[in-house]
């Protein structure tokens, strides 16, 4: 048997509650979860959905460190786990933040291929070389799971800062050969809520599940950014 | 607005990891002197001396000049990291660049004064 | 939420110490600028004895806890901001682990050298 304390909060407060579930090698903390809804309280809410790590749903803070509950195993936990939703997020309800604002400023930075040659009649093909491809690949496996953004520090504090998550996708697609967007991408990354809010703290890449390393993302868009501004200035 | 935003944050953020490069250097060497050249040094006579040489008046000028901003520069960004903050922005720039400059221009005012 | 978020530390890397200590004596060091500034208007007076009975008493050996303690906010400030900046210039972002390690001992040792000189200078 293995303890779960969860951080449960009905709308009007917040407070502990624990639960007894028997572990199975390869329980993930997410089947604990289902098992306590099943057999325990049908209330207790949580987002999940793919349950293999790829739809970044079931971000939430296990034993202190915000991980996939999908992908983390009950028996690599010890006797408790700490259950609680991610931090810098409003809670909505026990495990359930709000992604709202998250997914807004990630629309905020035009993650798509922006072309001058856009022709939906007459689609054309357009060629990529692996090391083209390497440039950014890295940083697509992101699936917005908010991890990175729960422990930035700077979104601790400005509700505003666009965050680790939305600026990687943003230098993801300024640094793939096919895209023409740059100059709209770094106009937006240049915001006082964007690249200048980021310290290097770092903390992003070591929770990223997906090891997308947002920090050297947030650090590349920045140099882009700063040197793309500077060079405008002293041009004019 | 939207371009003395744009213009202001890239040249703040480069000249802050300049002017930290920099203190690296002249903060050492501030240290050295004043400490480990003799057991003197801090004495009046000893400082009077030091800073009337136009070297050591140039060198104070410049670890003054490049600290001041850093220092309130780093001061501005903590501010704007809070949403409080970034509802004010105009303001918290305008004012810790103003501390800057008169921390600056007083230091100066020591400098030649003394 | 509040500035209590740059102060999480459960569950974190040692990397949020690193932010927060840069954060804490960043601000250490600006306060001491300004009591830099304003101990140095002593010297404004020509015959140097208000300049000398206060620097007797920071050289004191009263005073030693506080210079040591500062000077562990400098070297820290600038041998972590030392990490910062080449991070931020691209360099070596893939050995940011041991490179943390490396900076951090790197900081501890100069601090001790520093305030062993500092211990000798009072010690006189
Ligand atoms: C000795 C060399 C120094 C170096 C290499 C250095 C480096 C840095 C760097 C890289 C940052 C940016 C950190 C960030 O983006 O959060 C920073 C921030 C800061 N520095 Fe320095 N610094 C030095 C000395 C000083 C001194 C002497 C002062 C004060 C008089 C000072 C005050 C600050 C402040 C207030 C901040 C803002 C802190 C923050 O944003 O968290 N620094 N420093
Ligand atoms: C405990 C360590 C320190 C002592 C005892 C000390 C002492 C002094 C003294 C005696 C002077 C007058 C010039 C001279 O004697 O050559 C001076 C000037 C100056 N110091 Fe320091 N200092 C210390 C640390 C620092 C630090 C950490 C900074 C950086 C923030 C700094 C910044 C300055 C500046 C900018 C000046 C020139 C001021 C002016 O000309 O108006 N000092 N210091
Ligand atoms: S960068 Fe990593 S931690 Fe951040 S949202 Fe994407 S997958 Fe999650
Ligand atoms: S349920 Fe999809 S990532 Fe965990």
């Amino acid at each position: 048997m293995v303890r779960f304390k969860i951080r449960r909060y009905d709308g009007k407060k917040s407070y502990w509650q624990s639960f007894e579930v028997p572990a199975r090698r390869g329980m993930t903390v997410l089947e604990a979860l289902y098992y306590i809804k099943e057999n325990y309280d049908s209330s207790l809410a949580f987002r999940a959905s793919c349950r293999m790590g790829i739809c970044g749903s079931c971000a939430m803070k296990i034993n202190d460190k915000p991980r996939l509950a999908c992908e983390t195993q009950v028996l690599t936990l010890g006797n408790t786990v700490k259950v609680e939703p991610l931090d810098n997020f409003k809670v909505i309800k026990d495990l359930i933040t709000e992604f709202d604002g998250f997914f807004e400023k990630h629309k905020a930075v035009k993650p798509y291929l922006i072309r001058k040659d856009d022709n939906y009649a007459e689609p054309k093909e357009l060629l990529q070389s692996p090391e083209e491809l390497n440039e950014y690949y890295v940083f697509t496996l992101c699936i917005k799971c908010g991890a990175c953004y729960s422990v930035c520090p700077a979104a601790a504090t400005l509700d505003e800062c666009l965050g680790p998550a939305a600026m990687t996708a943003a230098y993801r697609f300024c640094a793939d050969s096919r895209d023409e967007g740059q100059k709209e991408r770094y106009e937006i990354a240049s915001s006082s809520n964007g690249v200048w809010r980021c310290h290097l703290a770092m903390e992003c890449s070591e929770v990223c599940p997906k090891n997308v390393e947002p920090a050297k993302a947030v650090q590349l868009l920045r140099r882009k950014t700063a040197f793309s501004i500077l060079k405008s200035l002293l041009r004019w | 607005m939207e371009s003395t935003k744009s213009v202001m944050e890239p040249v703040a953020w480069i000249f802050q990891m300049l002017t930290g490069l920099v203190m690296i250097l002249l903060v050492t060497l501030h240290f050295y002197v004043t400490h480990m050249t003799s057991h003197e040094a801090l004495k009046y006579a000893e400082v009077a001396s030091r800073v009337a040489q136009p070297e050591f008046k140039a060198l104070y000028a410049a670890l003054l000049l490049v600290v001041s901003f850093h220092a309130f520069n780093g001061l501005r960004a903590i501010l704007l990291d809070t949403t409080a903050g970034m509802r004010k922005k105009g303001a918290v720039s305008a004012l810790t660049m103003l501390a800057f400059l008169l921390a600056f221009i007083y230091g100066l005012y020591l400098l030649f004064s003394i | 939420m509040g500035v209590s978020g740059w102060f999480r530390f459960k569950g974190r890397s040692l990397f949020s110490w690193a932010f927060t200590f840069q954060r804490l004596t960043g601000v250490v060091l600006l306060i001491y600028l300004l009591a830099h500034l304003t101990y140095l208007s002593t010297l404004l007076d020509k015959t140097g004895a208000t300049y000398e009975s206060m620097i007797a008493i920071t050289v004191s050996r009263q005073f030693l806890v506080f210079d040591i303690l500062l000077v562990l906010c400098g070297v820290f400030h600038g041998v972590n901001g030392f990490r910062i900046i080449l991070h931020e210039f691209g360099i070596a972002y893939e050995y940011r682990k041991p490179l943390l390690a490396i900076f951090t001992v790197i900081a501890v040792v100069v601090w001790l050298y520093a305030s062993y000189i500092m211990y000798s200078l009072t010690g006189g």
